[in-house]
């Protein structure tokens, strides 16, 4: 058995990128989900960067648990900053609704 | 004239509303409600927000039959809440303002409230009780701040009773506090309770124990007192609630008179999603009779977590100027009343 501390040299990475249709709605992207700092007892770094149109995302973590929860929350966030970019970006009215599991209705108005 | 876009969603309701100069344009809310005995969990609450959200800025937008280039400021609840259904509301606010070349401001949950009850009682400098579920605070403005005269030093009182309406299995539809409501209205026998008031603060948690005990009496923790020749009293689940909430509001009551009295004001504004039981409202109005005093209530289109209300305090921070660059836009989940100045009254 080796010791837990001996992968803090070598961290877990990952690296994701994401395309956007512009340049315009992968810079919106990058600087919305740049403000959110990850938790600081996730022990998990990330950066993120701009290459044209592609949204790049690093994350390192020691452990690959937390590597895990910091994705899922980050896919989370972009998935929704996805729809609404695609939902309002051109002609915000003129598009249908074709968000799947968004609904128009309310319970009060 | 500033028109107003605001998005909440610090708990179990999503909600977006549009203000144009105090006129209301739209407010539609969706509630994620969960089965009886089961409360609202931070990740499925965020879940829920994510799919509704969207559809509702539509929903809104359509209602107030504006073009996104008609709006002034996108306003999202910054805090305090919980952290991830805040979140859905900040990034999805974030996105828009960058989208439709817009201002973006963050609002303080509280002040959203206050600003709301203002606008619609038309009450001018009110003592304000702001009842939830996740706050309980008697607040009176003095010096450009909402100054916190008293709170709960441990859950909140609508979190007392959602609490309790989980234990004795109410529905969460519409809301847990409603149905405890109406079914205390057929309550007949008072039990006495714990009143715990501790200067100008109030404490509900062992309120709720002790209540919890007498809903299930199998559940009592303290086994040694257990006498066998004595058998416990069969309480009804109306009498528990008529008493739960004549107890816990007859303590709301009290700090509330007190701080009126100290800063000598004569004018209540209830606020919050407690703020629309009938029966608080009643007790509240008995006592600033006695005063001659008035009440200001509203009903639960604003009383309950609304968009409407961060889009009206939005507006009131934008007239006044304030701005927040994109890199401040994030959420808190502790974020006090006082902590915000209040630059736009005068005062």
């Amino acid at each position: 058995m080796m010791p837990l501390k001996a992968n803090v040299s070598k961290p877990n990475e990952s690296t994701i990128r994401v395309p956007f249709d512009t340049p315009e709605h992968a810079k919106i992207a990058y600087r919305v989900l740049s403000v959110d700092q990850e938790p600081r007892r996730n022990f998990v770094q990330k950066t993120l960067s701009l290459e044209d149109d592609v949204l790049v995302v690093h994350f390192s973590a020691d452990q690959v648990k937390n590597l895990r929860t910091a994705i899922t929350s980050f896919f989370e966030c972009l998935l929704l900053c996805q729809d609404t970019i695609k939902l309002f970006g051109e002609q915000p009215e003129a598009k249908p609704n074709n968000n799947a599991g968004t609904h128009s209705s309310a319970d009060s108005t | 004239m500033v028109c107003a876009l605001g998005i909440e969603g610090s708990a179990n309701k999503i909600g977006v509303g549009i203000i144009n100069n105090g006129k209301v344009l739209a407010n539609v809310r969706r509630t994620y409600i969960t089965p009886p005995g089961e409360g609202f969990l931070p990740k499925e609450t965020a879940k829920h927000h994510r799919e509704a959200i969207l559809g509702l800025v539509q929903a809104s937008l359509k209602e107030a039959q504006l073009k996104p280039a008609d709006l002034d400021v996108i306003c999202y609840t910054k805090g305090p809440g919980m952290a991830p259904p805040l979140l859905v509301g900040a990034i999805v606010a974030r996105t828009l303002s960058l989208l439709w070349q817009k201002p973006l401001l963050g609002v303080n949950h509280c002040i959203g409230h206050i600003e709301m009850g203002r606008l619609i009682t038309g009450a001018q400098n009110p003592i304000v009780l702001y009842v939830s579920g996740g706050n309980t605070q008697v607040i009176a403005y003095s010096n450009k701040r909402y100054r916190i005269f008293g709170e709960t030093i441990d859950i909140a009182v609508g979190n007392c009773l959602d609490r309790f309406a989980r234990i004795i299995k109410l529905s969460n539809d519409p809301s847990p506090g409603y149905n405890i409501e109406q079914l205390a209205k057929q309550g007949k026998q008072y039990i006495k309770l714990p009143y715990v008031v501790k200067g100008m603060d109030v404490s509900f948690s062992g309120i709720l124990s002790h209540i919890e005990e007498l809903a299930d009496p199998s559940k009592r923790r303290n086994k040694r007192k257990k006498q066998q020749d004595e058998p416990e009293p069969e309480y009804s689940q109306a009498d528990l609630c008529y008493s739960l909430q004549e107890t816990i509001f007859a303590m709301l009551v009290e700090i509330t008179e007190r701080a009126m009295a100290h800063c000598e004001s004569n004018e209540v504004l209830i606020v919050g999603g407690v703020g629309c039981n009938e029966r608080l409202q009643q007790m509240m109005g008995i006592m600033c009779e006695e005063r001659n005093g008035k009440v200001f209530a509203i009903d639960e289109r604003y009383c309950i977590d609304n968009g409407l209300m961060i889009a009206h305090a939005g507006a009131e921070m934008f007239k006044a100027g304030a701005q927040m660059p994109l890199e401040d836009a994030f959420v808190t989940q502790r974020y006090r009343t006082d902590e915000v100045l209040v630059n736009w009254r005068k005062d």
